[in-house]
């Protein structure tokens, strides 16, 4: 080790030593005119550009391809076979703004739907990740135990739990089961959670939360862990309760991981639709319908109907909402910090 | 060859044994499932030039659909006569660009696009028909009904017997999670017996006055709901797999399909020598009493574009058009084949396969789900089938608002065709 950082030194002090300033020089190598120079900052560049081509030319297939591709596919009436499309101009958007009898009702319903599912989940994500991490973050033993077991939902998370959630919620499902079983039999629902659309939003908007609570508390935690001490040792000294520093000092540092949170989960809710497919697809009804499940029923589940253009305005639509969406976020968590 | 249909595989596994040991010609067959999972993988094998020879396809659907996108030999010229004549009558036009298809086809947004009139993209390979009720048949016994319902108020009162003898599970299921299938399968084969041919067609028509706000559609809707009392709990959450599969497991007691169920069923461990099947019945005072469903093709075959072995595999597709091979086929893969078959042939399909056979009619008193000529080219049953779903098991529509809705989303349909 001795010897290694030795020779290191020795060949630094070496190199100090023996290379010749540029105007030392100067008169043994041939001096380089602006031309080498020019010649050398372009080899250099070069090499740069070799580097970054591969995550350019990646960019430029997966990324700049699609999106364009995507968008011009938004103005047209194609079902993936025909060898043409058909170019519609803006009627795909307008069908679906209020254009078309037969989209407009299932895009309003599914928008409404949408908005509550955007609304609620990052609301109650936080409003449940915090508390627990604020308790994970005070116990002392088991810590890295219950961290896991917190965690669990987030790792597990995928089609097979979906299914699973699926036969819980079933009429004759665990939930029911245990409602039955601490006496709760008056809120067990015959038809099931999902079965019911008065309950079954409001089911996928607990299981949505249940996905996203893993990460939002790992978030918290690590701000927490992360916080300075000194501040919530001074406020202590000021009198404050654990109530009030957490509220007053704790919150307010967290600000944020709460914008990181809320705006993770304003994405997920706006475009995640997975859950909604395999668990209700969109039923009963049109209940639980959203739009993300509505771009992908469009493109894939319309049994060859040419509405791959709608798919992918409906898209485009639903990004310009995220856009806004995530605008206003900020806008709102500036005015509160 | 690519099948979307699993319970095919080894049927068409072994006919493409004996295949090869006549022509010495090499058939691999392989499942793409589910139906989306198929669709999407022709999608993207169409546009890399990798499509296989053969394909399984929904016939009068994808067929088409894929036909007209240029994806398709037409077999118009290569389906002669003689190899028409080993098919049933009622489906020997299936797959064929009729008039009634090729003027669909000219709408703006139609799925067949494209299409010639005259052309012939599938020749059939499997035949059935939607609205058969299948019926536990112990339990049913217990519960005192020992012979299948003929009519509709038999049906219902089966359904009162047996759900009060199991209280559980003695219900009836369909995937209502996909909306069409309660409309399709339950309530169009009653509406049909009960109106009529002409009055049934109308409830479809763009006159709202004949369509399910009238008279006409308000007694069929109130008619629907009395199976209401009688769904299996949280039927309206399974799709069309689930609901069979809630059947096979005993969760319910009767469920509702088509000729393609028992295969569905068997595969998942149900004893079909447990099985009653019968079509679904309409009212005593029926418009046509003893009502029949007509079979139609429910899949066939086609040769892709691409196919540089379509000498090949016009071959082996006259070989599974065979009587004896059809039969065969028939009978593993639990399906009825689209063959005239002989009385001894037909009794090798078995006793349930028999059964539903015996439903099967022809001529314009008997309902043939797959005509659907009488509906606008952009009707989507999925869209008013939801509207009937609020209707009944939801109970979150009346039957007058259900007409209503059910009316008013015909109408659009109409007008955008009218365009």
């Amino acid at each position: 080790m001795t010897a290694g950082i030795g020779t290191a030194t020795a060949a630094g002090a070496g190199k100090g030593a023996g290379s010749p300033s540029t105007a030392e020089r100067g008169g043994g190598a041939p001096r380089r005119g602006p031309f080498g120079a020019l010649r050398e900052k372009r080899k250099q560049a070069a090499w740069g550009y070799l580097f970054v081509a591969p995550a350019i030319a990646l960019f430029a297939v997966m990324g700049v391809y699609t999106i364009v591709y995507g968008f011009s596919l938004s103005f047209a009436q194609w079902n993936g076979f025909w060898p043409e499309w058909n170019w519609r101009g803006f009627r795909n958007y307008t069908d679906l703004l209020g254009g078309s009898p037969t989209y407009w009702p299932i895009v309003k319903k599914a928008a409404v739907n949408t908005l509550w599912v955007v609304i609620a989940v990052p609301l109650l994500t936080v409003l449940v990740a915090f508390p627990l991490a604020l308790v994970l973050n005070q116990v002392k033993r088991f810590q890295g135990v219950l961290r896991s077991v917190y965690f669990v939902p987030y790792v597990t998370t995928g089609i097979a739990v979906y299914f699973a959630w699926n036969y819980i919620l079933e009429p004759n499902g665990a939930v029911n089961l245990l409602l039955k079983t601490v006496g709760l039999g008056s809120l067990q629902q015959p038809q099931g959670w999902l079965g019911n659309p008065d309950t079954a939003l409001a089911t996928m908007i607990v299981v949505m939360v249940w996905s996203a609570v893993p990460v939002a508390m790992l978030l918290y935690l690590t701000g927490l862990q992360s916080l300075d001490s000194s501040l919530l040792e001074a406020a202590q000294i000021d009198g404050a309760g654990w109530l009030r520093s957490t509220t007053t000092v704790v919150w307010p540092l967290m600000k944020p991981i709460t914008v990181v949170v809320l705006l993770l989960n304003v994405r997920d809710s706006l475009q995640g639709f997975q859950s909604f497919l395999i668990m209700t697809n969109g039923g009963p009804g049109d209940s639980t319908s959203v739009l993300g499940l509505e771009t992908y029923r469009l493109a894939f589940l319309s049994e060859l109907s040419p509405t791959l253009g709608l798919a992918s305005a409906l898209g485009w639509l639903l990004f310009l909402a995220a856009l806004v969406v995530a605008f206003i976020n900020q806008r709102v968590m500036r005015r509160m910090g | 060859m690519w099948t979307f249909k699993q319970s095919h595989v080894a049927a068409l596994r072994a006919a493409a044994e004996k295949f090869t040991a006549e022509t010495g010609t090499k058939v691999n067959i392989q499942a793409v499932t589910p139906d989306d999972a198929f669709l999407t993988k022709v999608q993207a094998a169409a546009r890399t030039n990798d499509l296989p020879d053969v394909l399984e396809v929904h016939a009068n659907g994808d067929d088409l659909a894929f036909g007209g996108a240029g994806l398709l030999e037409d077999l118009s010229k290569d389906v002669d006569q003689k190899w028409l004549a080993q098919y049933l009558p009622q489906v020997l036009t299936d797959g064929t660009v009729t008039p009634d298809v090729y003027k669909a086809s000219l709408t703006e947004g139609s799925k067949t696009q494209g299409v010639q009139l005259g052309q012939r993209f599938s020749v059939p390979l499997t035949v059935g028909t939607q609205g058969v009720v299948y019926m536990n048949k112990s339990r049913a016994a217990k519960a005192g009904v020992t012979r299948a319902p003929a009519t509709w108020e038999e049906f219902i009162d089966a359904l009162d017997k047996v759900t009060k003898a199991y209280p559980d599970n003695g219900g009836v299921t369909v995937g209502v999670k996909q909306p069409s299938t309660a409309l399709e399968w339950l309530m169009q084969p009653m509406a049909f017996g009960m109106l009529g041919k002409q009055k049934f067609e109308a409830l479809f028509g763009p006159d709202t006055a004949q369509g399910w706000s009238s008279p006409n559609g308000q007694k069929v809707l109130n008619t629907y709901n009395e199976v209401t009392p009688y769904w299996m709990p949280g039927t309206q959450s399974k799709g069309i797999d689930e609901a069979d599969l809630a059947f096979a497991q005993g969760k319910a007691s009767f469920d509702i399909g088509g000729t393609y169920t028992l295969a569905f069923l068997a595969e998942n461990g149900y004893d079909a020598d447990n099985l009653m099947t019968f079509p679904v019945p309409p009212p005593k005072d029926a418009a046509i009493p003893g009502l029949q469903l007509s079979p139609f093709s429910l899949t066939g075959l086609s040769i892709t574009r691409t196919s540089d072995k379509k000498d090949e595999a016009l071959r082996w597709l006259k070989f599974l058009s065979r009587d004896d091979v059809a039969a065969d086929f028939g009978k593993q893969a639990l399906d009825v084949p689209p063959n005239d078959l002989d009385k001894k042939q037909s009794e090798a399909l078995g006793p349930v396969l028999n059964s539903m056979e015996a439903a099967f009619g022809s001529g314009k008193n008997s309902y043939n789900a797959g005509y659907t000529a009488y509906r606008p080219s952009l009707y989507d049953p999925g869209k008013v089938g939801a509207v009937l779903a609020q209707f009944t098991p939801l109970k979150s529509r009346s039957a007058e608002s259900t007409g209503t809705q059910m009316s008013s989303m015909l109408k659009s349909y109409w007008a955008e065709q009218n365009k």
